[in-house]
């Protein structure tokens, strides 16, 4: 099992340097392209997320995300410093509205749940945490 | 990401290139509301096609439900077509490929969008 972790203040421009984490970790471990796309979609997701919507008095946002590889599956775990904030709480888009009816909070969590095999949140020492998980076979 | 944009006679082609993601949504949006503001009254169809497009997030779901919005005000048909399996998955896992016509590639899309004004 491998494992490597960052961090990154809560910053939009840091996603770039979070993607980048995350190719070099692809990379390194040989893994095949078209998953690495979901979990770059899921990053850019959950860390978009909280710089628009965590924040704190006082302080920008601590964010470290973590890759773990095991045999089968590619686990990622995302935590933030933050008020308690559990995305997984958030009601799901109507995919069924029409075009004017249509509203785009939450779609981002959203997709994170399609794309991945399962995800989870915990608050855990005062820090969120959300991990996911996808299989790199199926 | 690039955008390029091909202007005939009947029909206005966008073509994304590129990853559309929070920090390129704003300015994609910007650049296709301009392009259904430049047809004017004309209201010839606008095309995106996907050929090039490698990636979306929600920020660019949005950008192309907004643009479609607008589309529909001014009565501009509009559609995409030739989308990369991944952009064809998260339009369809989103359900965008139900309220905007997502076409195999710029013929059929044509096709379909002059046959919607017909």
């Amino acid at each position: 099992m491998t494992a490597r972790r960052t961090a990154v203040p809560a910053d939009a421009a840091q996603l770039i340097v979070l993607t980048r984490f995350l190719r070099d970790f692809w990379a390194a471990e040989a893994l095949a392209p078209p998953k690495m796309q979901t979990f770059e979609l899921a990053l850019e997701e959950i860390f978009m997320n909280i710089v628009t919507h965590g924040s704190r008095p006082g302080g920008t946002l601590l964010v470290e995300v973590s890759l773990n590889l095991s045999a089968e599956s590619v686990a990622m775990t995302v935590e933030d410093d933050g008020p308690e904030f559990d995305p997984l709480s958030l009601q799901p888009p109507d995919v069924t509205a029409s075009l004017a009816d249509r509203r785009v909070g939450g779609l981002g969590v959203f997709l994170v749940r399609k794309i991945m095999d399962s995800v989870s949140y915990a608050r855990i020492e005062g820090r969120n945490q959300l991990r996911m998980s996808k299989r790199l076979d199926g | 990401m690039k955008l390029r944009i091909e202007e005939l006679a009947e029909v206005t082609y966008v073509v994304p290139e590129g990853r559309l993601d929070f920090d390129a949504a704003p300015g994609f949006q910007e650049a296709v509301e301009r392009v259904l503001g430049g047809a004017g009254k004309s209201l010839a169809p606008v095309i995106i096609d996907g050929t090039g497009l490698e990636y979306v997030s929600s920020a660019g779901l949005r950008a192309f439900l907004l643009a479609a919005r607008a589309a529909q005000r001014s009565g501009i048909p509009f559609a995409l077509c030739a989308l990369q399996p991944a952009v064809r998955e998260v339009f369809e896992l989103s359900g965008f490929s139900r309220i905007i016509p997502v076409h195999a590639d710029r013929a059929s899309a044509l096709a379909q969008t002059q046959q919607g004004r017909a």
